[in-house]
């Protein structure tokens, strides 16, 4: 009898751990949601690849979310389990073709009619920026994707779990690796 | 501090991020201001053609409400397939599963059951019929890890794979196919199938364990459900004939192995094959049973752990013709379907919401073959006429 209460009770603590465990995913989604979609649209240029990657991401945290402690950062463990997504994802030579082909129209369907080349020029450089982020050393395009998107050193260097002042050094050598390698593919295409 | 800053401090300090001591030298040091000016210039293509990473969004998405509801639609249906994987790991079970509920079936019928002691060829597949489950009571086996094991054990101890259909070989065509698959192989009117498989035939025998198989009913809390004792040691034998697979578009290797993890491996699975459509083409499979095994209990059973209560399982039951339908459990969350005329016959149309598995899957049965087109894609007109066609 002793045995059963104390059963009982465990599965009750369970219960609310399961509830309150669910309650602060749905915040964690709600909060985080947005900045996360915002950033695959960016970095992939399709709608629905972006959802469906942002749902991995957050399907990804459901399933075995980080560990608790003193470096626990469930939106920068987000923010960097999404950019790795779409960084996999243009590195899929399909969907690089997906993509070109949806810029392309996007782009003249939008494009004032007197000036659809520039418009294309502009679809150009992105697409060979994608490329060469594909191509590149993944950890230095992960740390450029972050930085060109708007996240601060100190914000970075939490999510990666370096020391601030690494990030300028690291961030340089990245920008130095992919302005060969978009200088490179610019010489393949001529 | 007199030393000149390092150019990684220098890019810090493009940034506005370079501390108090770096700026105080920075501002008085012209050799740095100078070096910080060449930097600049360096970067300067890069942050040209990163800026996409931080231009305006033209699409807002769904309102992060509406994406949370899509993730819970996604994960229900993720556990419901999760957990029919789980409980069934072999593909040769699951096929199997749907087989285990049309026995229920066959030894309801009188006739049938007057043949005692003998085995027999329990039926001949001419329809299908779906049942809605409620998947809640298998969930409590699966989700929980020691249930979930005894689960695994209990399957694993009662079941025994007399012949592995091994894995499917590549054929040139129908002909071929026809010849190795031992039935007339059907291919639509004015389609070049892009492959075509042949994959053996497979054999298993199921003998309960009574006491084990109760004891998970009442750790699952379904100690109301009482497994017949005439049950144990039984033994049920499923023999699948060799089946084959005819893929259009572009379509997953049939023999590479399923390593779908997560809503998309690599993109969803319905994005990285949307042109894929698959025929698939298998005769009834044939079940034998001692018969004076009453299965008709044990479906009822079964139907009732799947949430129906016992009044809707023996209603069920009485609905159907058992003698001649294969039928399909299908978890309520996960699909939708509904009976379409194709081929001359009726059959039945599956569709599922959530786009990393099939999208759909249309089902009928004609002459003793079961077919099944299935695609990623949304389309499922095109199975309709596809099956119209065949020939």
């Amino acid at each position: 009898m002793k045995g059963r209460t104390a059963d009982s009770t465990g599965a009750r603590t369970d219960s609310t751990q399961a509830r309150q465990a669910a309650q602060s995913f749905e915040e964690l989604f709600l909060e985080n949601w947005s900045s996360i979609y915002r950033l695959l649209v960016r970095m992939t240029g399709d709608p629905a690849e972006a959802e469906d990657l942002a749902l991995e991401t957050f399907f990804r945290f459901h399933r075995q979310p980080p560990k608790g402690g003193e470096n626990y950062n469930p939106g920068g463990w987000l923010y960097r389990v999404a950019t790795n997504l779409g960084l996999r994802s243009i590195r899929s030579f399909k969907r690089r073709e997906q993509y070109e082909i949806a810029a392309g129209k996007d782009a003249l369907g939008e494009a004032p009619e007197n000036r659809p080349a520039q418009i294309f020029e502009n679809k150009e450089e992105q697409r060979l920026a994608q490329l060469a982020l594909a191509k590149m050393n993944p950890r230095r395009a992960e740390i450029l994707v972050m930085r060109y998107s708007g996240m601060a050193y100190k914000e970075i260097a939490k999510t990666l779990h370096l020391s601030p002042t690494s990030i300028g050094p690291l961030l340089l050598r990245a920008e130095r690796e992919f302005e060969k390698t978009y200088r490179g593919l610019v010489q393949e295409q001529s | 501090m007199n030393k000149h800053l390092k150019d990684g401090e220098l890019r810090a300090a493009l940034d506005g991020e370079l501390d108090g001591a770096g700026l105080r030298h920075l501002e008085s040091c012209s050799v740095c201001k100078m070096r910080k000016e060449v930097i600049q210039a360096q970067i300067q293509p890069t942050a040209r053609g990163l800026s996409f990473l931080n231009a305006p969004v033209q699409t807002n998405g769904p309102a992060a409400k509406t994406a949370l509801n899509r993730f819970h639609i996604r994960i229900n249906t993720q556990k419901e397939i999760f957990m029919f994987k789980k409980l069934l790991p072999s593909p040769l079970l699951r096929i199997g599963l749907a087989i285990l509920l049309i026995l229920a079936v066959v030894f309801s019928i009188p006739s049938t059951r007057a043949l005692a002691g003998q085995f027999l060829n329990l039926f001949r597949v001419q329809q299908v019929v779906v049942v809605p489950i409620d998947s809640t009571g298998m969930q409590q086996l699966t989700g929980n890890s020691t249930l979930g094991k005894q689960v695994s054990d209990l399957i694993s101890s009662s079941v025994t794979t007399q012949q592995k259909p091994g894995s499917p070989v590549t054929v040139a065509d129908a002909a071929t196919a026809s010849q190795q698959a031992g039935f007339r192989v059907r291919v639509p009117q004015a389609m070049t199938p892009t492959r075509i498989s042949v994959e053996g035939a497979g054999a298993f025998t199921i003998k309960v364990d009574v006491a084990k198989a109760q004891a998970l009913l009442n750790e699952a809390g379904r100690s109301d459900l009482v497994l017949p004792s005439s049950i144990n040691g039984e033994d049920v034998s499923v023999t699948i004939p060799a089946s084959v697979s005819v893929a259009f578009g572009t379509c997953p290797d049939p023999a590479a192995p399923d390593t779908t993890n997560g809503f998309s491996s690599n993109g969803s699975a319905g994005r990285q094959y949307p042109d894929c459509v698959i025929l698939a083409e298998v005769p009834t499979p044939t079940v034998s049973a001692p018969a004076d095994l009453n299965i008709s209990q044990l479906a009822q059973i079964g139907l009732e752990f799947t949430g129906m209560t016992s009044q809707q399982a023996a209603a069920f039951t009485q609905t159907v013709d058992w003698t001649s339908t294969l039928v399909i459990p299908l978890p309520k969350n996960a699909a939708t379907y509904q009976q379409v005329t194709v081929d001359g016959v009726t059959g039945t149309l599956i569709q599922r919401p959530a786009d990393d598995a099939p999208q759909y899957v249309l089902v009928w049965v004609k002459n003793g073959i079961i077919y099944a087109i299935s695609s990623l894609g949304t389309n499922s007109q095109q199975a309709i006429q596809m099956a119209n066609s065949l020939q």
